[in-house]
Parts: C-alpha cells; structure tokens; sequence
C-alpha cells in the first residue's frame, strides 16, 4: 500500500506539490496525468525515495519512508522498479551489460547463468537481436524496451512506475510500448503487478491504466476510473481528455 | 536562505569527501571501475603531460639563463630549473592540466549521468552511486597525478637540458650533475606530496558538482566550469599552504 499524506514539496520558490494526498494498493493500474512541470515525475520520485518532501508523510508498506535512512530505503525500492523517460539506459555499456546490471550486483550467478536470463529478459521484451548493440545504436522505442527489461532483472517487483514511457515516440512504438506494459500487468487483482504511469497522453493512459489521478496546482483535483473521467465536468480536465472525447475510446 | 545552501552543499561535499575514499574499504569492490579509471586518467592524459612539461622545462631554462647569464651564473641553470620544477611548477602545473582535462571530463560525464536519470536507476536499484561512481575517480586520481607528475618533471628536465646545452650552449653532464645534487629526500618529498593531495582534491570537486548538476545543458555547462575553477584555485591555494607546511615539516628555511 502506498499512502501520500498531505505531502508538499517546493523547488525554491516554485511549489509543486501542496498538500497531495491519495491511497494507493501495489496491484493497481493508475495514471497520473497531468501538464507539464505539474509535479508527476516527483510524485514516482518520491514514492522510490529518491526526493524527500518539505512536508507530509509518505507510507509504504506501512512504514513512513521520510524518515528511513538511504540504506533502509533499498528495502522499500526493492517493491519497485522504475522506466524513466528515454529509458536511462546505462551508455557506457552494451543492452546485454545493462540488463546483466542488477544481476550482477544483487546475485552471486555464474555467467552462463547471467547470459541465460538476460537472453531471457530480452527475449519477453522483443530485444534479444539487439544483446550486443550499445544505447546510442537504439531508437527510443528499443531503449524503452531495454529499459523494462532491465527493470525486471534485479527482483520481481511488485510494482513498475513509469515515467512518460511513450512521450516522442510514434503511434506504432507507442502501441507497442503499451502492450507490454500491459503484458507486465496482466492478471487480476490482487494477484498482479501493478502501475503507476504518468503521462501527458491519455490515448496511451487509457490503454494501460484502471483509475486516473489529475494533477493541478500541486493537488489531485480527479481521481476515478474510466467512465467517470469521461464524465467528469472539469473544463480543464475535458479540454486535456479531448483527445478520447472525440475517438470516444 | 544562500547561506543556508551554503553550508547544505559544504556539508554534502564534506561527506562525499570522506565517503568516497573509504568506500575502497567496503565490499564491494569495483576493481574493473578503478582500473578503467586509472587508465582514462593516466594512460590517457600522458600525451597532453608529455607536452605540457617539455614546453614548461623549455621555457623555464630560456627564462633562467637569460637572467643568470647577465650575472655570470650560467652554470647554475640546471639547479634553479631542477628545484622549481620539483618542488614547485611541474606538480601545480600538471594538476591544472589534469583538472582540465580529467576534472571536467568527471563533471560532465556524471553530469549527464544524473540528468539522464543514471545515478536515479542506480539508487532504484540499491547501488550505492558514490562508492560506484566516486570511489574509483578518486582513487585513479589519487594514483595516478602522482604517476604524471613524476613522468611530467622528468620530461621537463629534459627540455632544461636541451635548452641549457644546445640554445645557452652550457655543460651538459655539469647540467645533470646539478640536477643529481638537488635530488635529496626534501625536494623529492615536496613534489611527491602534493600531487596526491592536488589528485584527491580535483577529483572530489569534480565529482561533487556532476553530482549536484540540475536544469538541463546550461546547467551541465555551469557544473562542469565551477568544477575546472574551483579546482584551480583550490589547487593554487594548497599549494601554497602545503609549500608552508613542508618547509616547516622538513625544517627548510627561508
């Protein structure tokens, strides 16, 4: 369970969280959507541990991890894995050296044993033909791909946060993206692994989430599933959701 | 509100400082990260060394038996050139050129790092990014300034020698037999000391302000030249405390 508690967060004198508050449990599928410069990869941020808020209580799994050292905070992470925008592919090392990170640091594996699970890894991702090619040789769909695949390497987790996982990509890459963040969180609930994916395009956050979180001013300003957001009587809302308004998806 | 950033950054780069040393102390070890290290910044900055100082020796003896042969000291070109070459020049000057071309190679190249989310992932992924990142940039450093700086003074003896003989037309063997009398413990030990100082200090810098990079390439830029700055003036002004401190150390009097 992950529980923000009137969480604020300023950077100087720009405050983009105040007061952000919501529940949420590890098999759900949510997307966080909002404008640009709204706060939502802080949110993914702070859920990881990786920001400390100015204010607010952040709970997971029970414990408040704004008061966990940076060593009790790896056990928190170890129920996430995150896909940053662009997929933050390490680019001194090669798609098969990326994948094998995790592997390498957390396990104490023989290389035929590495090999074969990142082989694995690649594979459920449609990259096994790129194990030898370097980032920069990658489109970003491709890094996208590695990048999930990485993300699944070191553990299972519980959860898989995305940031902007198709933002610049075209419709096609974008689908395909989409499919296998579904693939990833495919099951019922609560035997599953869930998402957060925060985007700015809601075509691809209806295809991949459940329940929908606006973010406005530093606050969710909606939160509800598919139907309600269509209905919602927010202009501003309407105006950001036109998009699937108009397809009627 | 500055000031309290001020002593926030002093703090952090404080902790980094102590961190990233001891981290070669700490399971685990990254040996593979130390060596690649070691080779960009030693095998890879030899070439640029090698001019530098020859340049630097060159120089320095055209400059001394100009001035000495007006006073009749020719021959003591060699001993002049010799101990501020030891003690002094070669050590600050390759420093600066290593925090040039190391130190901002560190700063950006962590840099890009963080705003590539690279040190996130790493931190997601429950890697400690000072000991992975840091701890072998300081440590190669530390190593391998030294390393240059002697390769660095024995070149610049060098061009000393070639000026001294075949420009200032002196004895060459009178030049090396000079250059053999000022080769005590103190002089050796004054040239040796400092660059590893000058090494961990450019390396500390340099990876504290890639680290603490924010707001995109501008902000890449403004790292990575506060990094080469802050590096040469932190290099000059130890050298002089450090100077003060070894001639009372060793007992060298003024």
């Amino acid at each position: 369970m992950i529980v923000f508690e009137n969480v604020s967060l300023a950077f100087g004198n720009h405050q983009v969280l105040d007061g952000l508050s919501f529940e949420a449990r590890f098999y759900e599928k949510i997307a966080i959507l909002g404008g640009s410069g709204e706060g939502k990869t802080t949110i993914l941020k702070l859920i990881l541990g990786l920001l400390q808020p100015d204010s607010g209580r952040i709970i997971i799994d029970g414990k408040d991890i704004t008061k966990l050292s940076e060593r009790q905070l790896r056990e928190t992470r170890m129920n996430f894995s995150i896909v940053f925008q662009e997929g933050a592919l390490f680019d001194s090392m090669t798609v098969r050296e990326n994948v094998a990170f995790c592997l390498r640091e957390y396990y104490d594996l023989r290389e035929e044993e590495i090999e074969q699970r990142v082989r694995e890894l690649l594979r459920r991702v449609g990259m096994e033909y790129a194990i030898d090619m370097m980032p920069e040789e990658l489109s970003g769909g491709m890094q996208r791909r590695v990048a999930i695949a990485r993300s699944l390497a070191a553990c299972e987790p519980k959860m898989i946060l995305y940031d902007e996982p198709t933002t610049g990509l075209d419709p096609i890459s974008a689908d395909n993206i989409c499919g296998l963040i579904n693939d990833l969180s495919s099951g019922e609930p609560p035997n599953r692994r869930g998402l957060i994916v925060v985007t700015h395009k809601i075509t691809d956050a209806v295809k991949v989430a459940e329940r929908f979180m606006y973010l406005r001013s530093g606050k969710i300003s909606f939160d509800g599933n598919i139907e309600e957001l269509k209905n919602t009587d927010d202009a501003e809302l309407r105006r950001f959701i036109n998009e699937i308004l108009l397809v009627g998806t | 509100m500055h000031l309290k950033n001020l002593v926030s950054q002093l703090q952090d780069f404080y902790l980094l400082s102590v961190r990233a040393p001891m981290g070669i102390l700490r399971r685990p070890f990254y040996f593979r990260e130390i060596l690649e290290q070691m080779d960009y910044a030693g095998v890879g900055s030899l070439f640029i060394v090698v001019l530098v100082s020859l340049f630097i020796g060159m120089a320095l003896s055209l400059q001394i038996s100009a001035e000495l042969s007006s006073l009749g000291l020719k021959m003591y070109t060699g001993k002049i050139v010799g101990v501020a070459i030891i003690r002094e020049i070669g050590p600050v000057a390759i420093a600066l050129s290593f925090a040039g071309r190391i130190g901002s190679g560190m700063a950006s190249e962590l840099g890009s790092m963080v705003l590539g989310h690279q040190v996130d992932i790493l931190r997601v992924f429950g890697v400690d990014p000072i000991k992975k990142l840091v701890t072998p940039r300081v440590i190669s450093a530390t190593i391998m300034l030294p390393v240059l700086t002697i390769i660095g003074d024995a070149v610049s003896l060098f061009g000393g020698y070639y000026i001294s003989v075949f420009v200032s037309h002196q004895s060459g063997s009178f030049y090396w037999s000079q250059i053999k009398d000022i080769m005590d413990f103190k002089n050796i030990f004054s040239g040796i000391a400092k660059p590893f100082i000058f090494g961990y200090i450019i390396a500390c810098i340099s990876c504290y302000m890639g680290l603490s990079t924010h707001g995109g390439s501008r902000g890449l830029r403004k790292a990575t030249t506060i990094s080469v700055v802050l590096s040469t003036i932190m290099i000059i002004v130890t050298d002089f405390v450090m100077t003060r401190i070894l001639f009372f150390a060793l007992g060298m009097k003024v």
